[in-house]
């Protein structure tokens, strides 16, 4: 009885967001799903993955059941069933992959390159949270947990050793790189937030997390300035106050409404009463908030969104550009996990371990044979059948448990504990 | 042999050179750490052929051009390697291994053997003042090419293109404190050497100070970096302009070098001190 690996789902390349999040299982509900899945006759074990960019099920049947075509329709009538629509008629939205294209799938899937935006962190953290819950409920059995186990580190691998993570494509990560171009460390360094948008807000986390430490919060209305300086800690500033607390900040994050809120002689004024230390301006607003020309005076850094934008984009392509050398690894250790995955079969794994048995034995002879005095030809022959013997009755037990007919689910992970436990496979 | 020595030298130079610059102009073709390793191997090199020399000539080897040179070059590039020990400076590295190998192939070219060295030369004052002197330039030789970066640097994020190369280079603030800390050693080296030199001229001539061209173009160098370190202090000259300064100091300091090598000016430092 031999194994197949299924993958039925959507994602961003196939399938429009609104059927994204019809089919999406509400979070407690992923096991469930695959709960059904593994109820289907032929199906031993289901994953199911669900993040804002795919929903897909991971399955592992057996294989002389049904052709990989009915099981595939069948997975996905199940990922429609809840949403009451007719999987057929959305077949084109639909992908489905099987075998090494399977494994290859969930690989990058894990290594951030099938995500929308190549090299993006957060994928490989859901990955690990949500089959965590299929391990915990055993719908994953021996197949699907070395295959996501795997994928684990074939990610960590890409991560390290190509650089699909290492520039950031993010405007607020942009910008805290940029920061740390100018000065050397953001630590003790000095924030002013102008206006209390989300952007701005998330530029300023970053920073924070980056090492800057103190924050001045500059908003029209005074009360969401009070709150937002509250959260971080900082210090809320009227914004007819702001120019003269201006000089005091290192960097400048504009996110206001309303647009234009410093021209450049406030800033060339700032810039005089600060004896010459460098000012970070960060732009994001629009209408902007700040004169262009501010760049031109010395000292002074100022990126609008559109300059960070396109930093963006550049570093985008440098991700894609690593991914290439991200689908060698995936190559590599899809290529692994396929040997290990053939193998796991009862024949050849019983093969094997009369292989290795009768290996050691014949060494074990050949190295104590030599030292034994004055023994007959009879005598060696006696010897010679009682090693027989020996690894025979051991490797009873074992033969048997293999051969004994159970499910497949059993006799997967029997195969596979009886290959660990001996080492077969790794050998040589 | 030495001067064998000192092709090879030259060699590990262009190669350490080319391996500091490939990094920072395409990142991935060659990996960051290999270039300091190669200037190491050249620098030990290049620390036998001065010791060859420093044996055959009797005194520290700045008898002639080609010397002085070579010399120069093996100063900034040990100081290079101290300072880079400290800090990840590639980028600082693609300024100086070039300058290195271009003052090495210029020793290579100018190589003369050995000839008899005058006994005025054989002053102890000579090595120490020499030594400070030099020692300082090659400082002032490393405030040279940090500000070289630091002016590329505040280039690229002014004009907020090249971004990829700007996320590479060390930050502004980083490249000013190492320009600042180049000048506060450099400085007092120069200090010193002058003022020994003028203790080695008591000895040799009776007098300190003599006007000929080599000492006023050394007072003028002294002066520049004087006002420099002086504004930097009290004015608060810093970035770009102090980068700028420093890269016109070191401008002045070559140019004053080469004049009275190459200038037939007279006076003892003229045509190498030999002549």
């Amino acid at each position: 009885m031999s194994n197949q690996l299924l993958i039925v789902g959507v994602n961003h390349q196939t399938a429009p967001v609104e059927l994204r999040e019809n089919l999406a299982p509400a979070n407690g509900e992923l096991p469930e799903l695959g709960r059904r899945v593994t109820a289907l006759q032929g199906v031993e074990e289901a994953v199911v993955l669900s993040t804002c960019n795919r929903v897909e099920i991971v399955a592992c049947c057996s294989e002389t059941l049904e052709e990989p075509a009915t099981m595939h329709s069948k997975l996905a009538e199940e990922l429609f069933r809840p949403t009451g629509l007719d999987a057929a008629r959305f077949s084109e939205c639909l992908f489905e992959l099987e075998g090494r294209e399977a494994v290859r799938h969930v690989f990058r899937v894990a290594s951030s390159l099938d995500s929308m935006v190549v090299g993006e962190p957060q994928i490989l953290g859901q990955l690990k949270e949500q089959f965590a819950a299929f391990e915990q409920t055993e719908l994953s059995g021996p197949v699907l947990t070395r295959v996501f186990h795997k994928s684990f580190s074939v990610a960590k691998r890409v991560r390290t050793e190509t650089g699909v993570a290492s520039s950031a494509v993010s405007i607020a990560s942009i910008a805290t790189d940029l920061a740390k171009r100018i000065f050397e460390t953001l630590e003790g360094r000095m924030v002013m937030l102008l206006g209390t948008g989300e952007m701005g807000e998330l530029a300023a986390r970053h920073l924070f997390a980056a090492g800057a430490s103190q924050i001045m919060v500059a908003n029209r209305t005074f009360e969401s300035a009070v709150e937002l300086a509250r959260e971080f800690g900082g210090t809320p500033v009227p914004i007819d106050r702001m120019q003269s607390y201006l000089p005091l900040a290192d960097l400048v994050v504009g996110a206001a409404g309303g647009g234009r809120v410093l021209d450049r002689q406030d800033v060339a004024k700032v810039m005089r009463e600060r004896k010459g230390g460098p000012v970070f301006f960060i732009d994001l607003a629009v209408p902007r908030n700040f004169d262009d020309t501010i760049n031109e005076l010395e000292n002074v850094y100022l990126y609008d969104i559109d300059d960070l934008s396109s930093v963006a984009q550049e570093n985008r392509l440098d991700r894609e550009r690593e991914a290439v050398r991200g689908e060698a690894i995936i190559e590599d250790e899809v290529d692994r996990f396929w040997q290990w995955f053939e193998k796991l079969d009862v024949a050849p794994t019983i093969s094997e371990l009369r292989e290795l048995a009768d290996e050691i034995r014949v060494a074990e002879l050949a190295r104590t044979l030599p030292k034994l005095h004055a023994t007959s030809d009879e005598d060696l022959a006696r010897i010679d059948q009682m090693t027989r013997s020996m690894m025979k009755k051991l490797l009873h037990g074992p033969t048997v448990a293999l051969k004994s007919p159970s499910t497949p689910a059993q006799e997967r992970g029997m195969v596979s504990a009886v290959r660990e436990l001996f080492g077969l496979g790794k050998r040589r | 042999m030495e001067s064998t020595l000192l092709q090879i030298t030259a060699t590990a130079y262009l190669a350490a050179a080319a391996l500091f610059v490939a990094p920072v102009v395409r990142p991935g073709t060659v990996s960051a750490r290999i270039a300091p390793a190669v200037l190491a191997l050249g620098f030990t090199l290049h620390t036998m052929a001065v010791l060859w020399r420093t044996i055959a000539v009797g005194t520290v080897p700045v008898t002639d051009f080609g010397e002085g040179l070579s010399f120069f070059a093996w100063l900034t590039a040990g100081s290079f390697l101290v300072l880079q020990r400290r800090t990840r400076l590639s980028a600082v590295g693609a300024v100086v291994g070039p300058l290195v190998f271009v003052l090495t192939l210029a020793a290579v070219l100018t190589y003369k053997h050995v000839e008899n060295v005058p006994t005025l030369l054989q002053n102890p004052w000579l090595p120490v003042h020499v030594t400070l002197a030099f020692l300082g330039n090659a400082v002032f030789g490393l405030a040279f090419a940090v500000s070289v970066i630091y002016l590329v640097q505040e280039r690229m994020l002014k004009s907020h293109r090249n971004a990829q190369m700007i996320l590479r280079l060390p930050s502004l603030e980083q490249l000013d404190r190492l320009n600042y800390r180049c000048l506060a050693w450099g400085f007092p080296l120069l200090t010193l050497g002058i003022i020994s030199g003028g203790v080695f001229a008591m000895h040799t001539s009776g007098r300190f100070w003599s006007w000929e061209p080599r000492e006023l173009l050394s007072l003028l160098t002294w002066m520049l970096y004087a006002g420099l370190l002086q504004f930097r202090l009290t004015a608060g000259l810093r970035g770009r302009r102090a980068a700028a300064l420093t890269i016109i100091g070191f401008g002045v300091l070559v140019a004053s070098f080469l004049s009275v090598n190459l200038l037939p000016l007279a006076g003892r430092h003229g045509g190498g001190l030999g002549s």
